[in-house]
């Protein structure tokens, strides 16, 4: 398997006053196209930090993240806008969907940075629908769908644009068991069948367990990795 | 229950900070349209407190019949003769009957706020002019002395109007004049106008020994009845007889009454916009602390009590406002001096007056706002649902 | 679905917030609109006078009259085209508190010096062949209900006839209109012979004088070679352009300019406060969607732009609301004032400064929320969430 992301020497930090505070250092991995991994950890450990940099919505204090022989950490902030919307999907706890829109309008969002038609994006907005089993959905807003609907909006929002990698912040975390099943469900199928490359943030172990191999952060460390767990 | 009102209140009023922006935006708003309106609330008050501190009761003034203004009227020397002989007319301590015939001519003066010409009058004015006007003083310079080519000015002639000055010669028509007084009535109308010896003007103007008004001071306030009789059966007299307050109180009308009429609803309408502004405000209001009040209606503090606190918080901030308009347009526009065209077809120079009574209204209006700006948002929050509790942020 | 939309969504996410900010705007543009009419006409005098056309008062005041010779002698002026003469009348109907704006005028000179108004071929005729005919504006022939063929008496407040009385009778011959409604049409006019012979007094004299010139560029000629010709006479003279008559009889009343300016002030700055404000506070409590629409991609200039939008949009829509209202309100008002203020109407000047204005108000009460949008730092504000 071709390397999707290297992230070499990956260090970040911040400072609180006079103190600095430093959350990983010098991390150094790859994570291969088509990939399905579950990051795990602690709170404080770092997951969604290491996640937005992979999304590139914060960079690193020092090191690089490549992708796809891009210098993610390079980017302007105006290219790293362009970059995203080509490359990545992003997939929150709290769904983060516009409340004044529709399900089709919210999904249509990341359309509006592509040159595609309106009926283009038609098109394109009710594939990545049917893919979340939502079809019937489109015309509701968010307070009328439940939680796990709002979740596989979001998802169909991720997916819409044809990204390469989905980066996912605690997907599952504000969902009952049965909800949470679905999503990991379906995150599995965009993996197996669409080739996604997928990122998650989870504490939950059952959750991790959809993933192809689970990595654990604690302290800023690595220190465990199992590979291609039993499903 | 009052224990529970002042609780919640006391709550509201201490949050208004973390609203700074939108109760700032509320009590400015509602300052700016209290100050429009005590704007021209001052602007009538000046006017009309100018005119009605003008008249005397016991001072009758006579026009010919149905000329309604001194400017048009016209009068023999012979009707001045007859009046002086006429019952309920006051003397001076010689025995002289105190009537005093006048004669009006309008003349160009330059506005000093415009630069362009405005109608002044310029009175003809015997020796007797003085007794019948309460508190005239002479503030600078001297009387000016009869047959010759010298003018006083009135005090108000000088705050608005450009080359009257002190020992300055202006000439009005193809006549030059030396200013040689500055007299002041106490800030009545008299004050816009400038006197010349009316034998002088008479002859300048080939008016002959006609006056236009007759100005007399009565025995009594209640002798004009028995001037108005004596009048009536004397063929030689066709005049119109009334009390100089009856006379200015009609001048004043028109124009105060009109600032009011202009300036009443465009505050009522402004006053709709700040409504406007002030219920989105206590919307916000009510908006953020939609957790708190539930966690005090929780704990067991009543709906009435959580309505009375938002209500009170948008009285407070529109009293703030309507405080603030008033005292600025106090500091702003009382005393201001302005002129306008009067019902004389002349200048007449008031300063603008903030009342107590216009103050008051204005107070009025901001709480009317405070109240109307208030009431749906409190009613909203005495119905806050109690689950909101639970809500996340 | 575009950005449009998308600002609109956002613009009326709360509905009562947005159905408030409007009223307030509206009542701004409505103020702006209202009085900008009412300024207009206020001011058009000076903007209605022929550019060739003089008047000559007394130069004491324009209420003092001068003689009657100085028409003729005028005439005969290098550069005069035509001069007529006109005399206050005072007059009133009935009643004191009827008054009526009556000139007494030389009938064939004042037609042509005002050629703009305008009347059917055969009551001009009459008007200017009939001695007591009265020849009445529209708009006052409307407000008494007078029509040709009426005989109504005058009375004046200043003259009298040497019989004692101050009662004219006049036959209405002729009613008279303009093209333009601004041009007043709330007065009436009659022959000067009419009222002169009888007088009491002031005999012989006249009001003021209409002077055309043949060329404008010779105002300033005339108008010093009048003013010469009578200086140092009982009478002397001032002559300015029509325009600069109208408005110095305007600022009589007072700095209406200033007063208007005051309030239209106020009520601008009144909503720039509110309106400011309230979108600051609109957009912070966005900051997290904000936040995911950068996520997702949206450039930072796009969305300052796109709040900027949705502020302009906000203004113009309450600004052309206001100024709508305001334009019917004048519409509905014009018959009733057309007395006094002719011709009111929303002129297009104040209409497109009023859009310009909203515009403008939008760009102001946006900037400094879309500026904050801008900055939104997508890590922090997905943190507070």
């Amino acid at each position: 398997m071709t390397s999707l992301y290297t992230l070499t020497d990956l260090s970040k930090g911040y400072t609180r006053g006079k103190e600095s505070i430093t959350i990983f250092e010098e991390l150094t991995m790859t994570i291969p196209e088509g990939d399905f991994m579950a990051i795990m950890g602690p709170s404080g450990s770092g997951k969604t930090t290491l996640l937005n940099l992979l999304g590139g919505i914060d960079r690193p204090t020092s090191g690089s993240v490549e992708c796809q022989g891009v210098r993610v950490d390079k980017l302007s902030e105006g290219k790293l806008a362009k970059w995203r919307s080509q490359n990545v999907g992003f997939i929150f706890q709290f769904y983060n969907l516009m409340p004044t829109l529709t399900a089709a309008q919210n999904v249509e969002l990341p359309l509006l940075l592509t040159g595609l038609s309106g009926k283009q994006r038609k098109e394109r907005v009710a594939t990545a629908l049917d893919i979340v089993g939502l079809a019937d959905r489109k015309g509701h807003r968010p307070r009328q769908l439940s939680g796990g609907q709002q979740q596989r909006v979001a998802i169909a929002r991720a997916i819409v644009a044809d990204p390469k990698v989905l980066l996912c912040d605690e997907p599952t975390g504000d969902l009952d068991r049965k909800s949470a099943d679905e999503i990991l469900e379906t995150l599995q199928l965009l993996n197996k069948d669409l080739g996604k490359t997928i990122v998650m943030v989870t504490h939950d172990p059952s959750a991790a367990r959809y993933a192809r191999r689970e990595l654990h952060l604690d302290k800023g460390r690595f220190v465990e990795q199992v590979q291609e767990p039993a499903q | 229950m009052f224990n529970q009102i002042g609780a919640v209140t006391m709550i509201n009023l201490r949050s208004i900070p973390q609203r700074a922006g939108l109760s700032l935006a509320t009590i400015i708003s509602i300052a700016l349209v209290t100050g429009v309106l005590l704007g021209f609330l001052a602007m009538s008050n000046g006017f009309r407190a100018t005119l009605q501190g003008t008249g005397s009761e016991s001072v009758a003034v006579m026009l010919r019949a149905g000329s309604q203004a001194e400017l048009n009227s016209g009068l023999s020397s012979d009707q001045v003769r007859l009046i002086e002989e006429a019952p309920g007319i006051a003397r001076d301590a010689e025995g002289a009957p105190l009537v005093s015939g006048e004669l009006f001519v309008i003349v160009d003066g330059i506005k000093r706020s415009s630069q362009t010409e405005a109608n002044l009058p310029l009175r003809g004015v015997g020796t007797q002019a003085l007794a019948l006007r309460d508190g005239f003083q002479m503030v600078e310079g001297r009387m000016f002395e009869p047959g010759t080519n010298e003018l006083v000015v009135g005090a108000g002639v000088i705050r608005e109007f450009s080359n009257f000055d002190l020992g300055e010669t202006i000439r009005l028509g193809p006549n030059e004049w030396v200013i040689v007084g500055i007299f002041s009535t106490g800030g009545s109308v008299f004050d816009s106008e400038i006197w010349a010896d009316i034998a002088v003007i008479q002859n300048l103007y080939n008016r002959g020994t006609g006056v236009q008004s007759i100005r007399a001071r009565l025995t009594s306030p209640e002798a004009i009845t028995e001037l108005q009789a004596y009048e009536e059966g004397e063929p030689r007299l066709n005049l119109d007889v009334q009390s100089e307050t009856d006379f200015f109180a009609g001048q004043a009308g028109g124009t105060a009454v009109l600032i009011e009429i202009i300036g009443w609803p465009l505050a009522i309408v402004m006053a709709i916009g700040a409504l406007a502004g002030a219920w989105n405000t206590m919307y916000s209001s009510v908006d953020t602390r939609m957790r708190e009040i539930a966690t005090l209606r929780a704990i067991g503090f009543s709906g009435f009590a959580a309505a009375v606190g938002t209500m009170v918080e948008s009285l407070v901030l529109a009293a703030i406002g309507g405080l603030v308009g008033a005292g600025a347009t106090y500091l702003v526009f009382n005393g201001v001096s302005a002129s306008t065209l009067g019902s004389g077809f002349t200048q007449v120079v008031f300063s603008f007056a903030v009342t107590g009574g216009s103050v008051l209204a204005g107070m009025i209006m901001a709480v009317i706002i405070g109240f109307f700006g208030g009431l749906v948002p409190a009613i909203r929050s005495a119905y806050v649902p109690l689950l909101t509790v639970h809500r996340s942020e | 679905m575009n950005d449009l939309t998308l600002i609109r969504k956002n613009l009326f996410r709360k509905k009562l917030r947005a159905i408030l900010l409007t009223l307030s705007i509206l009542i701004a543009f409505l103020i702006f609109g209202v009085l900008g009419a009412f300024y207009s006409v206020w001011s058009s005098g000076g903007a209605l006078a022929a550019d060739n056309r003089l008047i000559t008062v007394n130069r004491i005041n324009f209420t003092v009259s001068m003689p009657y010779a100085y028409w003729n002698r005028v005439a005969a002026l290098d550069g005069v085209e035509t001069v007529s003469h006109a005399s206050w009348f005072g007059g009133y109907y009935q009643d004191p508190t009827q008054f009526v704006q009556t000139f007494a005028v030389d009938p064939e000179t004042y037609l042509e010096a005002y050629a703009e108004l305008t009347m059917p071929a055969d009551q001009r005729e009459a008007f200017l062949t009939t001695r007591d005919c009265l020849l009445v504006g529209a708009d006052l022939a409307g407000q008494y209900g007078w029509s040709v063929g009426d005989t109504i008496p005058l009375l004046s407040n200043i003259w009298q006839k040497n019989d004692g009385s101050s009662s004219w009778e006049f036959n209405i011959c002729a009613v008279f209109d303009a093209e333009d409604d601004k041009v007043p049409a709330n007065y009436a006019m009659f022959h000067y012979d009419y009222y002169n012979e009888p007088l009491a007094f002031n005999q012989d004299q006249l009001g003021w004088l209409i002077i055309n010139t043949t060329d404008p560029a010779l105002n300033d000629q005339v108008a010093r070679a009048v003013d010469e010709m009578f200086a140092n006479s009982p009478a002397e003279t001032e002559t300015t352009t029509e325009a600069a008559f109208n408005e110095a009889f305007a600022n009589q009343f007072g700095n209406i300019a200033l007063i208007l300016l005051f309030v239209v002030g106020s009520a601008f700055t009144t909503i720039l406060i509110i309106v400011g404000f309230t979108m600051v506070t609109a957009i912070n409590e966005r900051t997290g969607e904000i936040a995911v629409m950068k996520t997702l991609g949206f450039p930072a200039p796009r969305i300052f732009r796109m709040v900027l939008s949705e502020s302009v949009m906000l203004s113009l829509f309450g600004g052309l609301l206001g100024l709508g209202l305001a334009w019917l309100m004048i519409a509905a008002v014009a018959p009733v004032a057309a007395a006094f203020l002719p011709g009111l109407s929303l002129p297009p000047s104040v209409f497109w400064v009023g859009v310009g204005l909203s515009v403008l108000l939008g760009l102001l009460t946006g900037l400094v929320p879309a500026i904050n949008a801008q900055r939104v730092k997508i890590v922090t504000a997905l943190g507070k969430q």
